[in-house]
């Protein structure tokens, strides 16, 4: 197997309207499956958020992480993802959610740490360009001199990377602390005392609305790594819907860290 | 009981476990970490049922790391970082 590069695949966008946090799990299950199995060309795709959510991580304790009585108070609903990593606050509007799927290939013969940079480097541009000096902080965060703006995650599956990024837009902080439980021991080593005041979100750096930030970011892929704008086929959203209807609702894949 | 540790640069590795005659038992991994094929996390929970409750960290990392295939890729997590986790949660049971 042979290292490609970016300009070697014929990158596709995908920017629906909003969809429901369990349909987003799953479209994210069944892309990274189509482009591994070669069926579907490498792909960008934007989430937009039909409802809020705490989306959390495949190993994390539902239980330790998340304060149910809370979440059910401000009707937001738990779902969890494919990809390991930390719990995110999502409420509609604030923050910019993005898929990669790509081929092993793209990122063959990076460490992970390698990759993650890699895969999020056109971003990193796309902020310079609005005015944020961003990088990487290892393992899987973007950063800036403000705080974090995002959290990504990784998973292979089938010849396929599914690369996806939650970016802070806005944030209701208060709300999230409620909902979310962020122990003592996670904060150890970041030096802060205030897991609201970790985060810095893109709407204070850039002034910017969020639709702005994304057409940004969509222009500087589809620059640097060329993209053409593609739709989700039928069978894709069919399948991703019963997936969402099942296993992505079914409390043995939410509650139980299996 | 429960036990966590935020691995140095990693990420936060959770026990929580129960001590039936002696042993480790339910014991149940969880946390922030990357760890592929995700069934190795029902592999480790499986390896560390059983185990004395009095082995010593460097032991039960070995037990841990000898029960992973080579297959598999860990970010942000280790065999060292679980075995501590798990100290740390039996730790706090004879320290109540």
């Amino acid at each position: 197997m042979i290292r490609t590069n970016w300009r070697d695949h014929d990158w596709q966008l995908i920017h629906t309207a909003p969809q429901s946090p369990t349909l987003h799990m799953a479209l994210d299950d069944v892309l990274t499956h189509e482009v591994g199995a070669g069926r579907r060309a490498p792909t960008l795709r934007i989430w937009e958020w039909a409802s809020p959510a705490v989306v959390i991580g495949r190993f994390q304790s539902l239980r330790n992480e998340v304060d149910g009585e809370a979440a059910r108070r401000h009707g937001i609903e738990v779902v969890r993802r494919v990809s390991g990593g930390g719990a995110m606050f999502i409420e509609p509007g604030n923050t910019i959610t993005y898929s990669i799927y790509a081929p092993q290939t793209l990122v063959k013969g990076l460490s992970f740490q390698e990759a993650y940079a890699f895969l999020d480097a056109w971003v990193l541009e796309a902020l310079a360009e609005l005015g944020i000096k961003a990088w990487y902080q290892p393992l899987n965060d973007i950063t800036s001199e403000g705080g974090k703006i995002a959290g990504a995650a990784q998973v292979h599956r089938g010849g396929a990377v599914l690369h996806h990024v939650t970016m802070a837009y806005d944030i209701d902080a208060a709300k999230m602390l409620e909902v979310l439980r962020i122990g003592r021991e996670k904060l150890s080593d970041k030096g802060t005392q205030s897991a609201a005041k970790r985060v810095d979100p893109l709407r204070s750096q850039t002034g910017l609305p969020r639709e702005a930030v994304i057409g940004r970011m969509v222009a500087t892929f589809r620059r640097l790594h060329g993209l053409s704008d593609d739709s989700l086929r039928a069978d894709e959203l069919a399948q991703a819907a019963t997936l969402a209807q099942t296993k992505f609702s079914s409390p043995a894949w939410i509650d139980d860290v299996t | 009981m429960h036990g966590e540790y935020k691995m140095p640069g990693g990420k936060l590795v959770v026990i929580d476990l129960e001590v039936r005659d002696g042993r480790l038992a339910d014991v149940q991994l969880s946390g922030d970490f990357f760890l592929e094929p995700d069934s190795t996390l029902a592999t480790i929970n499986r390896t560390l049922e059983g185990q004395p409750e009095h082995a010593d960290e460097a032991a039960l990392a070995v037990v841990v790391r000898d029960a992973l295939a080579a297959d598999v890729m860990m970010y942000g997590i280790s065999p060292e970082a679980i075995a501590v986790a798990v100290h740390r949660a039996l730790q706090q049971e004879s320290a109540a």
